[in-house]
Protein backbone atom coordinates (compact mmCIF):
# COMPACT_ATOMS: atom_id res chain seq x y z
CA UNK A 1 0.00 0.00 0.00
CA UNK A 2 1.47 3.39 -0.97
CA UNK A 3 0.58 6.31 1.27
CA UNK A 4 -0.15 9.69 -0.35
CA UNK A 5 2.98 11.13 1.25
CA UNK A 6 5.22 8.42 -0.19
CA UNK A 7 3.56 8.81 -3.57
CA UNK A 8 4.25 12.54 -3.52
CA UNK A 9 7.90 12.14 -2.59
CA UNK A 10 8.33 9.44 -5.25
CA UNK A 11 6.80 11.57 -7.96
CA UNK A 12 8.51 14.79 -6.84
CA UNK A 13 11.46 14.51 -9.29
CA UNK A 14 9.03 13.99 -12.18
CA UNK A 15 6.93 16.94 -11.06
CA UNK A 16 10.07 19.09 -10.86
CA UNK A 17 10.99 18.18 -14.45
CA UNK A 18 7.51 18.97 -15.72
CA UNK A 19 7.56 22.24 -13.79
CA UNK A 20 10.89 23.21 -15.31
CA UNK A 21 9.66 22.42 -18.84
CA UNK A 22 6.51 24.49 -18.28
CA UNK A 23 8.49 27.47 -17.01
CA UNK A 24 10.83 27.12 -19.97
CA UNK A 25 7.92 26.98 -22.39
CA UNK A 26 6.31 30.06 -20.88
CA UNK A 27 9.53 32.10 -20.78
CA UNK A 28 10.42 31.16 -24.33
CA UNK A 29 6.96 32.14 -25.62
CA UNK A 30 7.21 35.40 -23.74
CA UNK A 31 10.67 36.33 -25.01
CA UNK A 32 9.95 35.07 -28.52
CA UNK A 33 13.51 35.12 -29.86
CA UNK A 34 15.11 32.66 -32.30
CA UNK A 35 17.96 31.85 -29.92
CA UNK A 36 15.63 30.53 -27.26
CA UNK A 37 13.39 27.81 -28.71
CA UNK A 38 10.44 26.57 -26.69
CA UNK A 39 10.65 23.39 -24.62
CA UNK A 40 8.31 21.68 -27.02
CA UNK A 41 10.40 22.51 -30.12
CA UNK A 42 13.52 21.28 -28.36
CA UNK A 43 11.88 18.08 -27.18
CA UNK A 44 10.72 17.41 -30.72
CA UNK A 45 14.35 17.60 -31.89
CA UNK A 46 15.43 14.85 -29.50
CA UNK A 47 14.15 11.85 -31.51
CA UNK A 48 15.79 13.24 -34.64
CA UNK A 49 19.17 13.17 -32.92
CA UNK A 50 18.65 9.78 -31.36
CA UNK A 51 17.66 8.17 -34.65
CA UNK A 52 20.46 9.75 -36.66
CA UNK A 53 23.26 7.24 -37.11
CA UNK A 54 26.05 9.80 -37.17
CA UNK A 55 24.82 11.43 -33.97
CA UNK A 56 24.69 8.08 -32.25
CA UNK A 57 28.25 7.33 -33.35
CA UNK A 58 29.26 10.69 -31.92
CA UNK A 59 27.53 10.12 -28.59
CA UNK A 60 28.95 6.61 -28.46
CA UNK A 61 32.46 7.97 -28.97
CA UNK A 62 31.90 10.43 -26.12
CA UNK A 63 30.69 7.73 -23.79
CA UNK A 64 33.61 5.49 -24.71
CA UNK A 65 36.14 8.20 -23.83
CA UNK A 66 34.28 8.94 -20.66
CA UNK A 67 34.22 5.31 -19.54
CA UNK A 68 37.92 4.82 -20.33
CA UNK A 69 38.92 8.10 -18.64
CA UNK A 70 36.80 7.37 -15.58
CA UNK A 71 37.97 3.75 -15.33
CA UNK A 72 41.67 4.61 -15.62
CA UNK A 73 41.23 7.45 -13.13
CA UNK A 74 39.73 5.32 -10.39
CA UNK A 75 42.32 2.58 -10.96
CA UNK A 76 45.00 5.19 -10.43
CA UNK A 77 43.36 7.42 -7.84
CA UNK A 78 42.02 4.90 -5.32
CA UNK A 79 45.36 3.18 -4.58
CA UNK A 80 47.17 6.54 -4.51
CA UNK A 81 44.61 8.13 -2.20
CA UNK A 82 44.59 5.17 0.17
CA UNK A 83 48.37 5.08 0.33
CA UNK A 84 48.40 8.81 1.05
CA UNK A 85 45.91 8.17 3.81
CA UNK A 86 48.01 5.45 5.45
CA UNK A 87 51.61 6.39 4.70
CA UNK A 88 52.69 9.80 5.89
CA UNK A 89 55.62 10.14 3.49
CA UNK A 90 53.38 9.51 0.48
CA UNK A 91 50.91 12.14 1.69
CA UNK A 92 53.66 14.73 2.29
CA UNK A 93 54.98 14.11 -1.22
CA UNK A 94 51.72 14.29 -3.13
CA UNK A 95 49.72 16.79 -1.09
CA UNK A 96 51.50 19.94 -2.33
CA UNK A 97 51.34 18.69 -5.93
CA UNK A 98 47.62 18.11 -5.67
CA UNK A 99 47.12 21.49 -4.01
CA UNK A 100 48.64 23.11 -7.10
CA UNK A 101 46.58 21.08 -9.57
CA UNK A 102 43.27 21.23 -7.68
CA UNK A 103 42.12 24.79 -8.51
CA UNK A 104 43.17 24.58 -12.19
CA UNK A 105 40.13 23.90 -14.39
CA UNK A 106 41.13 20.70 -16.14
CA UNK A 107 39.62 21.82 -19.43
CA UNK A 108 41.95 24.83 -19.34
CA UNK A 109 44.83 22.38 -19.82
CA UNK A 110 43.19 21.10 -22.99
CA UNK A 111 45.02 23.46 -25.42
CA UNK A 112 48.42 22.45 -24.03
CA UNK A 113 47.55 18.79 -24.06
CA UNK A 114 46.32 19.13 -27.64
CA UNK A 115 49.64 20.68 -28.54
CA UNK A 116 51.43 17.59 -27.24
CA UNK A 117 49.03 14.79 -28.01
CA UNK A 118 46.88 16.11 -30.85
CA UNK A 119 43.14 16.59 -30.98
CA UNK A 120 42.23 12.91 -30.88
CA UNK A 121 40.90 10.55 -28.28
CA UNK A 122 44.06 10.53 -26.17
CA UNK A 123 43.89 14.22 -25.29
CA UNK A 124 40.20 14.14 -24.44
CA UNK A 125 40.49 10.98 -22.40
CA UNK A 126 43.44 12.46 -20.53
CA UNK A 127 41.44 15.54 -19.58
CA UNK A 128 38.60 13.35 -18.31
CA UNK A 129 41.15 11.28 -16.41
CA UNK A 130 42.52 14.41 -14.71
CA UNK A 131 39.08 15.72 -13.88
CA UNK A 132 37.99 12.46 -12.25
CA UNK A 133 41.26 11.69 -10.46
CA UNK A 134 41.31 14.62 -8.05
CA UNK A 135 38.04 14.11 -6.19
CA UNK A 136 38.62 10.34 -6.09
CA UNK A 137 42.14 10.82 -4.68
CA UNK A 138 40.82 13.30 -2.13
CA UNK A 139 38.00 11.08 -0.89
CA UNK A 140 40.18 7.94 -0.89
CA UNK A 141 42.75 9.88 1.12
CA UNK A 142 40.14 10.93 3.67
CA UNK A 143 38.68 7.43 3.79
CA UNK A 144 42.07 5.79 4.19
CA UNK A 145 43.11 8.20 6.90
CA UNK A 146 39.92 7.59 8.90
CA UNK A 147 40.36 3.80 9.11
CA UNK A 148 40.35 2.86 12.75
CA UNK A 149 43.85 1.88 13.85
CA UNK A 150 42.56 -0.83 16.20
CA UNK A 151 40.89 -2.51 13.23
CA UNK A 152 44.27 -2.75 11.51
CA UNK A 153 45.84 -4.00 14.71
CA UNK A 154 43.18 -6.70 15.00
CA UNK A 155 44.01 -7.84 11.48
CA UNK A 156 47.75 -7.69 12.20
CA UNK A 157 47.25 -9.90 15.25
CA UNK A 158 45.62 -12.47 12.96
CA UNK A 159 48.89 -12.56 11.06
CA UNK A 160 47.97 -10.32 8.14
CA UNK A 161 50.90 -8.54 6.48
CA UNK A 162 50.91 -4.78 5.87
CA UNK A 163 50.32 -4.95 2.09
CA UNK A 164 47.46 -7.40 2.65
CA UNK A 165 45.93 -5.09 5.27
CA UNK A 166 45.92 -2.32 2.66
CA UNK A 167 43.93 -4.51 0.30
CA UNK A 168 41.70 -6.40 2.70
CA UNK A 169 41.11 -3.92 5.54
CA UNK A 170 41.82 -0.35 4.39
CA UNK A 171 40.07 -0.72 1.02
CA UNK A 172 36.77 -2.13 2.34
CA UNK A 173 36.80 0.10 5.42
CA UNK A 174 37.26 3.20 3.25
CA UNK A 175 34.86 2.04 0.54
CA UNK A 176 31.89 4.25 1.53
CA UNK A 177 34.07 7.35 1.32
CA UNK A 178 35.79 6.15 -1.88
CA UNK A 179 32.44 5.63 -3.60
CA UNK A 180 31.31 9.11 -2.58
CA UNK A 181 34.40 10.38 -4.40
CA UNK A 182 33.66 8.20 -7.41
CA UNK A 183 30.15 9.59 -7.62
CA UNK A 184 31.47 13.13 -7.74
CA UNK A 185 34.05 11.90 -10.25
CA UNK A 186 31.39 10.46 -12.51
CA UNK A 187 29.60 13.80 -12.81
CA UNK A 188 32.91 15.54 -13.40
CA UNK A 189 33.71 13.01 -16.12
CA UNK A 190 30.57 14.08 -17.96
CA UNK A 191 31.41 17.76 -17.54
CA UNK A 192 35.01 17.41 -18.73
CA UNK A 193 33.84 15.18 -21.56
CA UNK A 194 31.62 17.96 -22.96
CA UNK A 195 34.13 20.75 -22.36
CA UNK A 196 36.95 18.79 -23.99
CA UNK A 197 34.78 18.38 -27.07
CA UNK A 198 33.97 22.04 -27.01
CA UNK A 199 37.68 22.84 -27.33
CA UNK A 200 38.74 20.00 -29.61
CA UNK A 201 35.85 19.68 -32.03
CA UNK A 202 35.93 16.51 -34.00
CA UNK A 203 33.38 14.10 -32.70
CA UNK A 204 31.22 13.54 -29.69
CA UNK A 205 28.13 14.81 -27.96
CA UNK A 206 29.77 18.17 -27.30
CA UNK A 207 30.61 18.46 -30.98
CA UNK A 208 26.96 18.09 -31.99
CA UNK A 209 26.00 20.68 -29.39
CA UNK A 210 28.49 23.34 -30.43
CA UNK A 211 28.15 22.73 -34.16
CA UNK A 212 24.40 23.22 -33.94
CA UNK A 213 25.04 26.41 -31.99
CA UNK A 214 27.35 27.67 -34.73
CA UNK A 215 24.74 26.88 -37.33
CA UNK A 216 21.96 28.53 -35.35
CA UNK A 217 20.01 25.27 -35.02
CA UNK A 218 18.97 26.20 -31.56
CA UNK A 219 16.38 23.47 -31.13
CA UNK A 220 19.13 20.88 -31.68
CA UNK A 221 21.38 22.73 -29.20
CA UNK A 222 18.77 22.60 -26.48
CA UNK A 223 17.81 19.03 -27.34
CA UNK A 224 21.45 18.06 -26.95
CA UNK A 225 21.62 19.81 -23.57
CA UNK A 226 18.61 17.75 -22.51
CA UNK A 227 20.22 14.53 -23.77
CA UNK A 228 23.44 15.24 -21.89
CA UNK A 229 21.43 16.07 -18.77
CA UNK A 230 19.48 12.84 -19.09
CA UNK A 231 22.74 10.92 -19.47
CA UNK A 232 24.01 12.52 -16.28
CA UNK A 233 20.91 11.66 -14.30
CA UNK A 234 20.84 8.09 -15.61
CA UNK A 235 24.53 7.48 -14.90
CA UNK A 236 24.26 9.00 -11.45
CA UNK A 237 21.19 6.97 -10.56
CA UNK A 238 22.79 3.75 -11.80
CA UNK A 239 25.96 4.47 -9.87
CA UNK A 240 24.02 5.31 -6.72
CA UNK A 241 22.17 2.02 -6.98
CA UNK A 242 25.45 0.14 -7.20
CA UNK A 243 26.99 2.21 -4.41
CA UNK A 244 24.21 1.63 -1.93
CA UNK A 245 24.19 -2.10 -2.59
CA UNK A 246 27.97 -2.29 -2.11
CA UNK A 247 27.99 -0.47 1.23
CA UNK A 248 24.73 -1.70 2.71
CA UNK A 249 26.74 -2.68 5.81
CA UNK A 250 27.77 0.90 6.39
CA UNK A 251 25.97 3.30 8.70
CA UNK A 252 23.15 4.95 6.75
CA UNK A 253 24.42 8.09 5.07
CA UNK A 254 22.32 11.02 4.01
CA UNK A 255 21.39 10.74 0.41
CA UNK A 256 23.85 12.93 -1.41
CA UNK A 257 22.60 15.76 -3.52
CA UNK A 258 23.73 15.68 -7.12
CA UNK A 259 27.28 16.83 -6.75
CA UNK A 260 27.70 19.26 -9.63
CA UNK A 261 30.89 20.76 -8.36
CA UNK B 1 46.39 -8.66 52.15
CA UNK B 2 49.58 -9.93 50.73
CA UNK B 3 51.45 -7.33 48.75
CA UNK B 4 54.22 -9.07 46.94
CA UNK B 5 57.24 -7.12 45.84
CA UNK B 6 58.09 -7.16 42.18
CA UNK B 7 59.75 -10.27 41.07
CA UNK B 8 63.19 -9.48 39.82
CA UNK B 9 64.73 -10.72 36.62
CA UNK B 10 66.64 -13.35 38.52
CA UNK B 11 63.37 -15.10 39.42
CA UNK B 12 62.21 -15.12 35.85
CA UNK B 13 65.40 -16.27 34.22
CA UNK B 14 66.60 -13.35 32.15
CA UNK B 15 68.03 -15.27 29.19
CA UNK B 16 66.22 -18.56 28.79
CA UNK B 17 68.31 -21.51 27.72
CA UNK B 18 66.90 -24.10 25.36
CA UNK B 19 65.16 -26.69 27.42
CA UNK B 20 64.73 -24.37 30.36
CA UNK B 21 61.04 -24.04 29.55
CA UNK B 22 59.40 -24.92 32.90
CA UNK B 23 60.85 -21.90 34.68
CA UNK B 24 59.80 -19.61 31.88
CA UNK B 25 57.13 -16.97 32.30
CA UNK B 26 54.50 -16.69 29.56
CA UNK B 27 55.06 -12.95 29.25
CA UNK B 28 58.16 -11.21 30.46
CA UNK B 29 58.31 -7.43 30.43
CA UNK B 30 61.95 -6.54 30.85
CA UNK B 31 62.99 -2.96 31.74
CA UNK B 32 60.45 -1.45 29.38
CA UNK B 33 60.28 2.33 29.06
CA UNK B 34 58.27 4.34 26.60
CA UNK B 35 58.80 7.92 25.47
CA UNK B 36 56.51 9.91 23.23
CA UNK B 37 57.50 13.00 21.32
CA UNK B 38 55.15 15.81 22.21
CA UNK B 39 54.41 18.95 20.22
CA UNK B 40 56.88 21.15 22.11
CA UNK B 41 59.92 19.09 21.06
CA UNK B 42 59.93 17.61 24.52
CA UNK B 43 59.65 13.93 25.05
CA UNK B 44 57.10 12.67 27.50
CA UNK B 45 57.97 9.61 29.55
CA UNK B 46 54.85 7.43 29.53
CA UNK B 47 56.30 4.24 31.02
CA UNK B 48 59.30 4.07 33.26
CA UNK B 49 61.31 0.89 33.68
CA UNK B 50 58.53 -1.69 33.84
CA UNK B 51 59.44 -5.21 34.94
CA UNK B 52 56.80 -7.85 35.10
CA UNK B 53 56.54 -11.59 34.70
CA UNK B 54 53.18 -13.20 33.94
CA UNK B 55 52.76 -16.92 34.38
CA UNK B 56 51.00 -19.15 31.91
CA UNK B 57 47.29 -19.40 32.66
CA UNK B 58 47.24 -16.37 34.94
CA UNK B 59 44.56 -13.71 34.80
CA UNK B 60 46.43 -10.47 35.44
CA UNK B 61 44.83 -7.04 35.56
CA UNK B 62 46.66 -3.76 35.17
CA UNK B 63 45.09 -1.00 37.19
CA UNK B 64 46.04 2.62 37.44
CA UNK B 65 44.94 6.22 37.07
CA UNK B 66 44.13 7.33 33.54
CA UNK B 67 47.17 8.39 31.57
CA UNK B 68 49.50 6.05 33.45
CA UNK B 69 50.39 4.19 30.28
CA UNK B 70 48.64 0.93 31.12
CA UNK B 71 47.16 0.60 27.64
CA UNK B 72 50.54 1.43 26.10
CA UNK B 73 52.05 -1.44 28.08
CA UNK B 74 49.42 -3.75 26.62
CA UNK B 75 50.12 -2.48 23.09
CA UNK B 76 53.83 -3.21 23.61
CA UNK B 77 53.02 -6.80 24.55
CA UNK B 78 50.74 -6.95 21.52
CA UNK B 79 53.59 -5.80 19.30
CA UNK B 80 51.52 -2.84 18.06
CA UNK B 81 53.89 -0.32 19.65
CA UNK B 82 57.65 -0.74 19.99
CA UNK B 83 59.10 0.20 23.38
CA UNK B 84 61.71 2.97 23.52
CA UNK B 85 63.84 0.90 25.86
CA UNK B 86 63.80 -2.67 27.08
CA UNK B 87 61.90 -5.58 25.60
CA UNK B 88 58.79 -7.65 26.04
CA UNK B 89 59.04 -11.39 25.52
CA UNK B 90 56.57 -14.17 25.03
CA UNK B 91 57.83 -17.62 26.05
CA UNK B 92 61.32 -16.14 25.95
CA UNK B 93 61.01 -14.79 22.41
CA UNK B 94 61.34 -11.04 21.91
CA UNK B 95 58.13 -9.42 20.67
CA UNK B 96 58.74 -7.40 17.53
CA UNK B 97 55.38 -7.46 15.78
CA UNK B 98 51.76 -8.54 16.32
CA UNK B 99 51.06 -12.23 15.96
CA UNK B 100 48.26 -14.75 16.41
CA UNK B 101 49.72 -15.94 19.73
CA UNK B 102 48.49 -12.66 21.26
CA UNK B 103 44.84 -11.84 20.62
CA UNK B 104 43.67 -8.29 21.35
CA UNK B 105 40.20 -7.19 22.45
CA UNK B 106 39.73 -3.43 22.36
CA UNK B 107 37.33 -1.08 24.10
CA UNK B 108 36.33 0.18 20.63
CA UNK B 109 35.44 -3.40 19.49
CA UNK B 110 37.23 -2.77 16.16
CA UNK B 111 34.98 -5.20 14.29
CA UNK B 112 35.12 -5.32 10.50
CA UNK B 113 31.86 -3.52 9.64
CA UNK B 114 31.65 -4.95 6.11
CA UNK B 115 31.57 -8.51 7.45
CA UNK B 116 28.60 -9.98 9.24
CA UNK B 117 28.94 -11.54 12.71
CA UNK B 118 29.91 -14.96 11.37
CA UNK B 119 32.33 -13.40 8.87
CA UNK B 120 34.04 -11.45 11.64
CA UNK B 121 34.53 -14.52 13.84
CA UNK B 122 35.73 -16.61 10.89
CA UNK B 123 38.17 -13.96 9.70
CA UNK B 124 41.15 -14.96 11.82
CA UNK B 125 40.68 -18.66 11.11
CA UNK B 126 40.50 -18.09 7.37
CA UNK B 127 43.60 -15.90 7.66
CA UNK B 128 45.35 -18.83 9.33
CA UNK B 129 44.43 -21.00 6.36
CA UNK B 130 41.65 -23.01 8.00
CA UNK B 131 39.25 -24.37 5.38
CA UNK B 132 35.89 -22.64 5.16
CA UNK B 133 33.58 -25.42 6.44
CA UNK B 134 35.76 -26.02 9.47
CA UNK B 135 36.22 -22.31 10.19
CA UNK B 136 32.46 -21.85 9.95
CA UNK B 137 31.68 -24.77 12.26
CA UNK B 138 34.15 -23.55 14.87
CA UNK B 139 32.89 -19.99 14.64
CA UNK B 140 29.27 -21.05 15.06
CA UNK B 141 30.23 -22.97 18.17
CA UNK B 142 32.03 -19.94 19.60
CA UNK B 143 29.10 -17.69 18.85
CA UNK B 144 26.88 -20.06 20.74
CA UNK B 145 29.31 -19.95 23.65
CA UNK B 146 29.24 -16.15 23.83
CA UNK B 147 25.45 -16.18 23.60
CA UNK B 148 25.02 -14.93 20.04
CA UNK B 149 23.38 -17.92 18.40
CA UNK B 150 20.93 -16.63 15.82
CA UNK B 151 22.88 -13.44 15.13
CA UNK B 152 25.29 -14.94 12.59
CA UNK B 153 23.98 -12.87 9.69
CA UNK B 154 23.72 -9.55 11.50
CA UNK B 155 26.11 -6.74 10.62
CA UNK B 156 28.02 -4.93 13.40
CA UNK B 157 25.98 -1.74 12.92
CA UNK B 158 22.85 -3.68 13.87
CA UNK B 159 24.23 -4.82 17.23
CA UNK B 160 24.33 -3.20 20.67
CA UNK B 161 27.65 -2.40 22.33
CA UNK B 162 27.55 -5.49 24.53
CA UNK B 163 26.83 -7.74 21.56
CA UNK B 164 29.62 -6.15 19.55
CA UNK B 165 32.07 -6.88 22.33
CA UNK B 166 30.85 -10.48 22.49
CA UNK B 167 31.56 -10.77 18.76
CA UNK B 168 35.00 -9.24 19.26
CA UNK B 169 35.81 -11.69 22.04
CA UNK B 170 34.62 -14.62 19.92
CA UNK B 171 36.62 -13.32 16.96
CA UNK B 172 39.79 -13.29 19.04
CA UNK B 173 39.14 -16.62 20.79
CA UNK B 174 38.52 -18.19 17.37
CA UNK B 175 42.19 -18.29 16.36
CA UNK B 176 43.10 -19.58 19.79
CA UNK B 177 45.81 -17.17 20.92
CA UNK B 178 47.97 -18.22 23.86
CA UNK B 179 47.45 -14.81 25.47
CA UNK B 180 44.39 -12.58 25.52
CA UNK B 181 45.16 -8.86 25.62
CA UNK B 182 42.10 -6.99 26.81
CA UNK B 183 42.23 -3.20 26.68
CA UNK B 184 39.42 -1.86 28.89
CA UNK B 185 37.09 -4.20 27.00
CA UNK B 186 34.00 -3.33 29.05
CA UNK B 187 34.80 0.36 29.49
CA UNK B 188 32.27 1.56 26.92
CA UNK B 189 29.37 -0.56 28.21
CA UNK B 190 26.58 0.26 30.63
CA UNK B 191 26.80 -1.15 34.17
CA UNK B 192 24.35 -3.98 33.62
CA UNK B 193 25.91 -5.20 30.38
CA UNK B 194 29.33 -4.85 31.92
CA UNK B 195 28.42 -7.13 34.85
CA UNK B 196 27.00 -9.76 32.52
CA UNK B 197 30.06 -9.73 30.30
CA UNK B 198 32.38 -9.99 33.30
CA UNK B 199 30.48 -13.07 34.49
CA UNK B 200 30.55 -14.61 31.02
CA UNK B 201 34.23 -13.86 30.53
CA UNK B 202 35.02 -15.53 33.83
CA UNK B 203 33.00 -18.62 32.89
CA UNK B 204 34.77 -18.87 29.54
CA UNK B 205 38.18 -18.26 31.09
CA UNK B 206 37.70 -20.80 33.87
CA UNK B 207 37.06 -23.39 31.18
CA UNK B 208 40.36 -23.12 29.29
CA UNK B 209 42.51 -20.83 31.50
CA UNK B 210 44.26 -18.78 28.88
CA UNK B 211 46.80 -16.24 29.99
CA UNK B 212 44.97 -12.91 30.18
CA UNK B 213 46.38 -9.42 30.46
CA UNK B 214 43.45 -7.18 31.30
CA UNK B 215 43.66 -3.37 31.45
CA UNK B 216 40.95 -1.63 33.44
CA UNK B 217 40.35 1.33 35.69
CA UNK B 218 37.67 -0.44 37.73
CA UNK B 219 39.05 -1.86 40.99
CA UNK B 220 36.03 -4.14 41.51
CA UNK B 221 36.38 -5.55 38.02
CA UNK B 222 40.10 -6.20 38.51
CA UNK B 223 39.63 -7.95 41.88
CA UNK B 224 36.63 -9.95 40.70
CA UNK B 225 38.41 -11.35 37.65
CA UNK B 226 42.09 -11.58 38.45
CA UNK B 227 44.73 -13.76 40.04
CA UNK B 228 47.00 -10.75 40.29
CA UNK B 229 46.38 -7.02 40.12
CA UNK B 230 49.24 -4.81 38.98
CA UNK B 231 48.82 -1.31 40.43
CA UNK B 232 50.56 1.42 38.46
CA UNK B 233 51.56 4.91 39.50
CA UNK B 234 50.56 8.10 37.79
CA UNK B 235 52.61 9.37 34.85
CA UNK B 236 55.34 8.37 34.23
CA UNK B 237 53.77 4.98 34.72
CA UNK B 238 55.69 2.51 36.78
CA UNK B 239 54.59 -0.49 38.80
CA UNK B 240 53.74 0.32 42.37
CA UNK B 241 52.80 -3.12 43.64
CA UNK B 242 51.53 -6.43 42.42
CA UNK B 243 48.69 -7.70 44.58
CA UNK B 244 47.94 -11.42 44.64
CA UNK B 245 44.19 -11.93 44.76
CA UNK B 246 43.77 -15.00 46.90
CA UNK B 247 40.10 -15.76 46.35
CA UNK B 248 38.74 -19.21 45.55
CA UNK B 249 37.65 -20.19 42.06
CA UNK B 250 35.26 -20.71 40.43
CA UNK B 251 34.10 -17.31 41.58
CA UNK B 252 30.44 -16.41 41.86
CA UNK B 253 29.59 -12.73 41.93
CA UNK B 254 26.80 -13.05 44.49
CA UNK B 255 29.05 -14.85 46.95
CA UNK B 256 32.10 -12.73 46.24
CA UNK B 257 30.43 -9.37 46.81
CA UNK B 258 29.52 -10.49 50.33
CA UNK B 259 32.96 -11.94 51.01
CA UNK B 260 34.92 -9.70 53.45
CA UNK B 261 38.19 -10.72 51.80
CA UNK B 262 36.94 -9.42 48.44
CA UNK B 263 35.79 -6.20 50.08
CA UNK B 264 39.15 -5.73 51.78
CA UNK B 265 41.02 -6.19 48.50
CA UNK B 266 38.86 -3.54 46.87
CA UNK B 267 39.28 -1.04 49.70
CA UNK B 268 43.03 -1.63 50.04
CA UNK B 269 43.68 -1.30 46.31
CA UNK B 270 41.57 1.85 46.11
CA UNK B 271 43.76 3.30 48.87
CA UNK B 272 46.88 2.35 46.94
CA UNK B 273 45.59 4.15 43.88
CA UNK B 274 44.73 7.24 45.94
CA UNK B 275 48.30 7.24 47.19
CA UNK B 276 49.64 7.10 43.69
CA UNK B 277 47.49 10.12 42.96
CA UNK B 278 49.21 12.07 45.70
CA UNK B 279 52.57 10.93 44.45
CA UNK B 280 51.65 12.43 41.15
CA UNK B 281 51.00 15.82 42.67
CA UNK B 282 54.20 15.93 44.66
CA UNK B 283 56.55 14.71 41.99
Amino acid sequence: MITPGALLSKSAPLLACIGLLCAWQATSLLLNTDSFPTAWESLRAVPAILTDKESLVNIGASLRRMVIGFGLAILFAIPLGLMMGRIKAVASFFNPLLMVIYPVPKAALMPIIMLWLGVGDVSKTLVIFLGVSLPVIYHSFQGGRAVEEKMLWSAAAMGMSAPMRMWRIVLPAALPEILTGCRTGLVLALITMVTSEMIARQSGAGNILFNSLDMAQYDTTFAMIMIIGAMGITLDAAFEKMRSSLVRWSKPQHDLPLSFS
Amino acid sequence: MKVVPLRSDADVGSEPLPGAAPALAMIHIDHVSQRFQTAGRQSHLALSDINLAIDEGAFVSILGPSGCGKSTLLYIVGGFVAPSEGAARIKGKAITRPGPDRGPVFQEFALFPWKNVLGNVMYGLRQQGVKKPEAEARSRKLLEMVGLKGYENFYPKELSGGMKQRVAIARTLAYNPAVLLMDEPFGALDAHTRTRLQNDLLTIWERDRKTVLFVTHSVEEAVFLSDQVVVMTRSPGSIKVVVDIDLPRPRKRAELLLDPRYQKYVVDIEKLIDDTGEDGIHV
